[in-house]
């Protein structure tokens, strides 16, 4: 009845679990980068390459951490040529996380030439005071001067990410982030309030009452990147996402919204390779130990370093494919939604729907259902409700 | 065992006297569990007796005891609960018993629950043996419990024997009392069966397990049995003792305590104070307990209306357990079909629900507590309310009488100050004074019942450093300005927060109320407007703000799988509160404004 596709995987996600120095912020598995430690690593992940290169023909690759761009010329020349040999190269879209402390000419070139053609840049602030506060390693300087490599290396597809509501920021000083940010020109901008994780400094900060949280100016700070990114030629196509678009008036996300994540809120399958990194792979979900030394150890014995797995029955997997999909300002299209689970949004989940909208959080089309701009504001409410057993 | 052999006492005592402490050590010095077995509390069974370090039911255990002299006697020990909310355990258990254990906690010296629990020992013309524990505290004066005991009680002062239940001290002159000064048990003499059901729980294999009292013939498996009260008959298929675990044994003997069961499934079918006697000969009935009346009644309702048939399956088995509870079907606007329940005292109600919760696995809440008023109407007729919700309009009615109780308040001299102006705050008027002895008073005064409820005994504790303490009884009704105070969330009234209160109490109280509500009632994406009023004019006012968003800022493959398990948590959340409009309110609301 699901209608799984049958062909190989067309989306791989890698994570890169080293970072020169962890972020405040940051619940990603990452670790300080030893010399040893990411020779293992490299040999490892083409090794995981390796058993599941028969499943992949990538349209999208992505390198995520942790902090890529922290592998050095000859660890990313092993990885290159292991995709070249294995035939998984040459992605439509291939983005690499670069940190602006540690984009170089080389690497950038590197990059370019081996097929890379999409860079997303983790700034977060222009704000010296708050990178500081952040715990990033960057200078703002250093982001205006990465960009610029990026640029001269050939790169036409450039994501910034940029994060509001820091502890100590006021609106004037979000302002000017984004109004600076945006005159860089890039293609893609995704920004989001900062969350509180768990197991982060951050969160005990919080906890111990160091700093706090201010609802009002989070909000308004939201509203002030909608605002400010549509009027520098962005659209929205996510909570957190906005990017350019020269195309038709009618396509469901803009041209250069990022197609990996897209696959994800479509419930769409990709392998993830790497310590911590999660695959879905039709209809299950496997998690690879968030622990690089134990990941290095299975791979070494030829086997994937799988911690847990989780297969959802029909409806319960439809229903988590709802709710995420939700998270896009195009809702769900009732028959790609069919498509995808094989069931109908307007059986199941009719209640649901028709109390979002009662609550003027949702939208129900002739052909698809979505959140208003204030029902994306609740997405998470709108969630917990599509979610089934 | 010859009935000469046998003996059987309670252990009574005011809240935190060493009851269950001293059963523990009794049942260790006899051998009945055994050093590995031993625990503290080992007879607070239940987790709610562990978690809150008090007894809530009553707890009969047998003993094999080998005196002085060489003979060996079956001692049956019942600990009972100190608390007033559970005196009904209390009485039950002394009916079943020639002699008592009177604990006096020598630092704290004798409280009114005490005077309270020798009364009720004096009226069942039990044999008291005064023990006065804790003797081994640094502040234990055992001269002055003495003299209480003698000034106070009129017990003799060279009976009591000094122990420590903590340090194992004058346990063996305890047993060699229990053996001496109690009587045996004496055979009623008439032909025949006659036991006494004083206690019962459901089994979910064996059905309602009757706890009885032989006071004439034998009890076996086989035999058929007639339930006088209840009319109905049954074939006795297991009958045992508690070690404290229950244990089959072949027969219960004449002056003897134990269980038996008959695979009866309705609970029903047994009721406390029933006699049971043989079916083809059946013998007269033994003299019933007192009825109990509820004091408080507050209404419980299923948070999932689809639990309602549960919600009666177990308030059934559970008031098997519990007798002093007791419950009729009513149905409420805001919270659909229920039960009215009635109660001794709020710790009383607490416990029946936590134990539900527990026990039967119910999601509940419960209304706000009521007691009972007496209204007349213009037209003359006399209604008894215990619901507010029924309470009917201001223009019909002529006069509200509320119920009042006598409460007894004993502290020492340097506090009747305190007292005196906690009674005139709760509405009370101060009836006399009487010296007990050189540094103790006791306080008699008239309170309405409705005052004393919720934090009247807290507030005597922490007004006089723990060495006040308090007990009450039913003194009849009294005519007062009493007025229904109302809550509203987002303009609908919700009758399970409505309460009747005195007139002077109705603004304070409901601006506490709505206080108390916002903290509690979670925020949601519109703003919720909760109101308190008196005859539909408002007298408080508070908003819980709305959410302005609700969304997780980024979310991506890898996170999906923890967010969504974080949403159905949520969602489970929110499917254990009680939605009244479109407002979510949790459990914990409807407990919280009892502290409001
Ligand atoms: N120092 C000292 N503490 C004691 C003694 N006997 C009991 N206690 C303590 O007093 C507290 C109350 O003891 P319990 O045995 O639970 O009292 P209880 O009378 O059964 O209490 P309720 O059943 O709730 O009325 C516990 O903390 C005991 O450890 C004693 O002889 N000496
Ligand atoms: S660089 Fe990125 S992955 Fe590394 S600690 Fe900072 S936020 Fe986390
Ligand atoms: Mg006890």
């Amino acid at each position: 009845m699901t209608a799984i596709d049958t062909g190989p995987v067309r989306h791989l996600y890698v994570h890169v679990p080293f970072c020169a120095h962890k972020c405040e912020y940051c619940a990603f598995y990452s670790e300080a980068a030893q010399g040893e430690l990411v020779n293992r690593y490299v040999a490892a992940l083409v090794r995981e390459l390796e058993l599941v290169a028969a499943d992949l023909r990538p349209r999208t690759i992505y390198f995520g951490g942790g902090t890529p761009s922290l592998l050095n010329l000859r660890q990313w020349e092993t990885i290159l040529a292991a995709l070249a040999r294995l035939n998984v190269s040459g992605a439509d879209e291939w983005t690499v996380e670069c940190n602006p402390a540690t984009v170089s000419p080389d690497k950038a070139q590197l990059l370019r030439a081996a097929g890379v053609n999409r860079v997303s840049m983790g700034v977060q602030s222009l704000d010296e005071s708050l990178l500081d506060r952040l715990g990033r390693i960057h200078s703002r300087e250093q982001v205006f001067r990465s960009f610029d490599i990026l640029r001269r290396a050939g790169f036409a597809n450039v994501n910034l990410d940029l994060m509001f509501a820091i502890p100590g920021q006021t609106m004037a000083v979000w302002q000017a982030t984004l109004r600076e940010a945006l005159a860089l020109g890039s293609e893609h901008l995704s920004s989001y309030e900062v969350i509180y994780e768990e197991d982060t400094p951050l969160f005990e900060q919080l906890r111990a009452g160091r700093c706090d949280v201010n609802e009002d100016l989070a909000c308004a700070m939201f509203e002030e990147l909608v605002a400010t990114a549509e009027a520098a030629g962005f659209r929205q196509y996510e909570i957190a996402n906005f990017a350019r678009h020269h195309g038709l008036a009618g396509a469901e996300v803009p041209d250069r919204a990022c197609r990996h994540n897209v696959n994800y809120w479509r419930g769409g399958s990709f392998y993830g390779l790497g310590p911590s990194a999660t695959s879905y792979v039709r209809g299950v979900r496997t998690k690879n130990w968030a622990n690089t030394p134990l990941y290095c150890e299975q791979l070494e014995k030829g086997r994937r370093a799988i911690e847990s797995t989780e297969e959802l029955p029909p409806l319960g997997r439809a229903g988590e494919i709802a709710a995420f999909g939700l998270r896009m300002n195009a809702g769900w299209p009732f028959a790609e939604f069919e498509c995808v689970t094989g069931f109908d949004l307007r059986g199941e989940w009719a209640g649901d729907m028709a109390w979002l909208g009662r609550q003027g959080l949702g939208r129900i089309a002739a052909d698809r259902f979505q959140l208003t701009p204030r029902g994306l504001r609740f997405a998470d409410l709108a969630a917990e409700r599509f979610l089934r057993p | 065992m010859d009935t000469a052999h046998i003996r059987n006492f309670s252990i009574i005592a005011h809240i935190d006297h060493g009851k269950t402490t001293l059963s523990d050590r009794l049942l260790h010095r006899t051998g009945t569990i055994s050093d590995r077995d031993m625990q503290e509390q080992l007879l607070d069974s239940m987790d709610l007796e562990r978690e809150r370090g008090i007894t809530i039911k009553a707890h009969p255990v047998t003993m094999r005891y080998v005196a002085r002299n060489g003979e060996t006697f079956e001692l049956n020990l019942i600990d009972t609960p100190g608390h007033v909310d559970f005196a009904y355990e209390v009485s039950r258990s002394l009916s079943a018993c020639e002699g008592a254990l009177l604990i006096v906690d020598a630092a704290q010296g004798v409280e009114a629950q005490t005077v309270a629990n020798v009364h009720l020992a004096m009226k069942h013309d039990l044999a008291i043996i005064p023990v006065i524990n804790k003797i081994d505290l640094p502040h234990a004066n055992v001269p002055q419990t003495k003299q209480q005991l003698e000034e106070i009680l009129a017990i003799p002062a060279d009976m009591a024997i000094l122990a420590s239940a903590k340090e194992g001290i004058g346990i063996d002159e305890i047993l060699e009392a229990i053996v001496a000064r109690i009587p045996a048990p004496k055979p009623t003499g008439v032909a025949g069966l006659q036991a006494s059901c004083f206690d019962s729980f459901f089994d979910t294999y064996k059905g309602v397990v009757t706890h009885v009292r032989i006071f004439n013939g034998e009890l076996r498996p086989g035999m058929a049995v007639k339930l006088l009260y209840s009319g109905k008959s049954f074939e006795v298929k297991e009958v045992g003792s508690f070690n404290p675990k229950p244990y089959a044994r072949e027969r219960l003997e004449v002056g003897e305590t134990g269980y038996f069961t008959a695979n009866i499934k309705s609970p029903k079918d047994v009721k406390m104070g029933d006699t049971v006697t043989d079916n083809r000969t059946p013998a007269p009935a033994l003299p019933g307990f007192q009825e109990i009346h509820p004091m408080v009644f507050s209404g419980l309702y299923p948070i999932n209306t689809a639990d309602y048939e549960h919600l009666k399956a177990s308030l059934a088995k559970l008031q098997l357990n519990d007798s002093a509870f007791v419950y009729q079907a009513e149905s409420s606007v805001a919270l659909g079909f229920g039960f009215r329940c009635g109660f001794l005292g709020l710790l009383h109600l607490e416990i029946v629900q936590e134990r539900l919760r527990r026990e039967y696995a119910m999601d509940i809440i419960a209304t706000y507590p009521s007691v009972v008023y007496k209204v007349r109407l213009s037209d003359g007729e006399l209604k008894e309310i215990d619901n507010p919700a029924f309470l009917p309009e201001v223009t019909f009615i002529a006069e509200i009488h509320e119920p009042m109780v006598k409460t007894f308040i004993i502290c020492p001299n340097e506090y009747i100050g305190d007292m005196m102006a906690l009674i005139s705050e709760k509405r009370g008027n101060l009836d006399h004074t009487e010296t007990l002895d050189a540094r103790r008073v006791m306080l008699t005064a008239l309170v309405p019942l409705n005052e004393i409820l919720i934090d009247f005994h807290d507030r005597i504790k922490s007004l006089t450093r723990g060495y006040g303490s308090m007990d009450y009884e039913h003194a009849g009704y009294r005519a007062s300005d009493m007025v229904k105070l109302d809550i509203l969330v987002n303009g609908e009234p919700v009758d399970a927060f409505s309460c009747i209160v005195h007139r002077d109490k109705a603004e304070g109280r409901g601006r506490a109320l709505a206080a108390k509500l916002k903290e509690v009632i979670p925020r949601q994406q519109f703003a919720i407007a909760i109101q308190a009023a008196i005859g539909g004019k408002i007298v408080a006012r508070e908003t819980v703000s709305a959410f302005r968003k609700d969304v997780t800022a980024k979310c991506y493959g890898g996170d999906i799988s923890r967010k969504r398990k974080l949403l159905e948590k949520q969602k489970e959340g929110k499917k254990r509160m009680k939605s009244i409009g479109a407002v979510n309110i949790p459990q914990e609301a409807f407990i919280e404004v009892l502290k409001a």
